[in-house]
């Protein structure tokens, strides 16, 4: 970075050179899409790890299959077949294409092109990966991972779209590629859905959310083990109880974006702690921390997405006409 | 274990940096050119001995010093990386902290110093010592490891966007001459960088460039200076190198966890 070494310089130089210096400066939208570029690059890296060279990974992706229904299971399993005949090749062309996906959001001219493929890449390991996040079986929960977190992946590059709809400001980032409506009919579908994975008897079974976060402590380190252990005990037998305030929160949350924008800020901070404690308690860092995690699983991603749809305190102007009016805005337009 | 050609393949893009690094140096020519190019050689010279450590790291090999030598090495360079942040923040403010030139450099070389003291721990020689790149479960500390990742990780993708964008900023480039808008603009800015310059604001009577002084070097030419920021000295080429060994130093970092 550019730095005009006398402080005493710094008004005067920003006065005469401000448009000049913030051609580079990123808007919202472009470090949100840089944010989602480091998680590609990130995932990228991770699936260089050695357990993805191993058997461990086939077996990983097989796993996915079971519960499913047929006609998704059986791509699942062929993928798995193929994974295991060329595991070294097919995961290092996987890990390598993410790579690039990262590289390609973070490099200017190539944004577009690497958006829309990483919602096809984002797609296709949705399902032959990840058997559709569990979505469709009993096992899918907010806090093992439900929807997928690849699938948020795909939603974010649609929700970053570099373009703009014409008509009236966007209240939020999200909007102003798919407009305000669409942007938060997305929100709810996707919230009020962790809401109803929170309920499904397995998991509101008394000692479900309580086994589910204690079986993430094999192979942490001894502090995120204690804090797993620790979270395990307090939930112990209180499945039910745990599972319905879970589920109110997540509906509080997935209404929010309706909400006026005060409010929806406080709704919008409430989903990143449920996200963030999603991502520590019940994803373990997505088990990074092992060595054996593909990716950092659906935490960091919810935070991404809850910073997309905070409503802008000065409503999200559109490119050209330059004198666009600002407006103080409300997340309801 | 990771297969040997994507160990070989991140080493030889090492080795790549390696040589565009020295030829960097040896265009620079820093040790004639007075303080000012000496100011940023450190850059070139800390990617000049990082990228050979690394890929003695990634493929045994290619191993040239010792672990404690490297240690040293990396010890001595994140602590002259600290000096150079905490005096830009001096400069510049708290954001250069994070923000600021040298805090990318900063972060290599810790993440250098703690990989090979994380190598040549204990609970590493069981696994194999530096050979230990193709396994896993090697390293003391793996958060920190993992939060070094991450900041390589975030280095590199704003270094990507920032390579690609209109107004690059020009890392590395020791002058940066572009078009202003018209109107009055800041003159003799080069000239007299440093704590205590003055800045002079004339009406422009031919097409107006601005010089920005990109680090606080003691003294700094005009913009007419020959050699910098073209061929192996382009501004780009260094951030390439840049980006280069943060994403392989982010993938080092990882498969060790």
């Amino acid at each position: 970075m550019s730095e005009i070494a006398a402080a005493g310089l710094r008004p005067a130089w920003r006065g005469r050179l401000g448009a000049e210096a913030d051609r580079a400066a990123p808007d919202a939208r472009r470090l949100l899409q840089l944010a989602l570029a480091g998680i590609w690059l990130l995932d990228g890296v991770l699936q260089y790890q050695a357990f993805m060279f191993s058997k461990g990974f086939t077996e990983m992706i097989s796993g996915t299959a079971s519960g499913n229904p047929r006609a998704v299971a059986s791509p699942i399993t062929w993928n798995a077949s193929l994974v295991q005949h060329h595991l070294v090749l097919v995961n290092a062309i996987s890990a390598t294409i993410q790579v690039l996906l990262g590289i390609g959001i973070a490099w200017r001219p190539a944004v577009r092109v690497a958006l829309a493929a990483s919602i096809a890449w984002a797609l296709g390991v949705w399902w032959f990966g990840e058997g559709l996040g569990m979505v469709l079986t009993s096992a899918a929960s907010p806090v093992n991972g439900a929807p997928g977190a690849v699938i948020l992946y795909a939603l974010l590059a649609v929700l970053l779209w570099p373009a703009d709809r014409p008509g009236r400001p966007a209240p939020f980032t999200a909007a102003r590629a798919v407009g305000a409506p669409v942007a938060r009919a997305l929100w709810l579908v996707l919230w009020l859905s962790l809401a109803w994975f929170a309920l499904l008897p397995g998991n509101r079974a008394p000692q479900a959310l309580s086994a589910m976060i204690a079986n993430m402590e094999s192979g942490e380190p001894g502090w995120l083990a204690a804090l797993d252990r620790g979270a395990a005990s307090l939930l112990a037998r209180q499945g039910l109880a745990a599972s319905v305030v879970l589920a109110i929160a997540l509906v509080i949350v997935a209404v929010g974006v309706y909400l006026p924008a005060r409010y929806a800020r406080g709704t919008m901070i409430l989903a990143i702690v449920i996200a963030a404690a999603i991502w520590v308690v019940g994803e373990a860092f997505g088990t990074i921390l092992t060595g054996g995690g593909t990716d950092p699983n659906s935490g960091p991603l919810l935070v991404l997405l809850a910073l997309t749809y905070w409503p802008a305190r000065a409503v999200v102007t559109r490119p050209a006409p330059a004198a666009a009016a600002i407006t103080e805005g409300t997340a309801a337009s | 274990m990771i297969p040997s050609p994507v160990l070989d393949i991140f080493a030889a893009l090492m080795l790549l940096v390696a040589a565009v690094s020295a030829a960097r140096l040896a265009a620079a020519r820093p040790w004639r050119s007075g303080a000012r190019r000496a100011a940023l050689a450190d850059i070139d010279l800390a990617h000049l001995l990082m990228a050979p450590a690394m890929a003695g790291m990634l493929v045994a090999s290619l191993q040239t010093l010792p672990n404690g030598a490297w240690e040293a090495v990396f010890a001595v360079m994140t602590a002259w990386f600290a000096y150079r942040v905490l005096r830009d923040a001096q400069v510049s403010g708290v954001r250069a902290l994070a923000g600021g030139h040298c805090a990318p450099h900063l972060i290599h070389a810790g993440a250098m110093l703690y990989m090979f003291l994380a190598l040549s721990a204990p609970a590493a020689h069981g696994s194999g010592g530096m050979s230990g790149m193709s396994g896993m479960g090697t390293l003391e500390l793996p958060f920190l490891a993992f939060g070094f990742a991450l900041a390589l990780v975030g280095y590199s993708i704003w270094d990507l966007d920032q390579l690609s964008g209109p107004g690059t900023s020009g890392h590395y480039s020791l002058t940066v001459a572009r078009p202003a808008p018209a109107g009055p603009v800041l003159a003799g800015v080069g000239a007299s960088a440093g704590p205590g310059a003055t800045a002079v604001l004339t009406e422009p009577a031919s097409p107006p460039v601005v010089t920005e002084t990109i680090e606080t070097a003691p003294e700094v030419p005009p913009a007419s200076a020959p050699a910098d920021g073209t061929g192996v000295l382009a501004p780009w080429v260094a951030t390439g190198c840049r980006i280069a060994m943060g994403i392989t130093m982010a993938f080092m970092l990882v498969i060790m966890i």
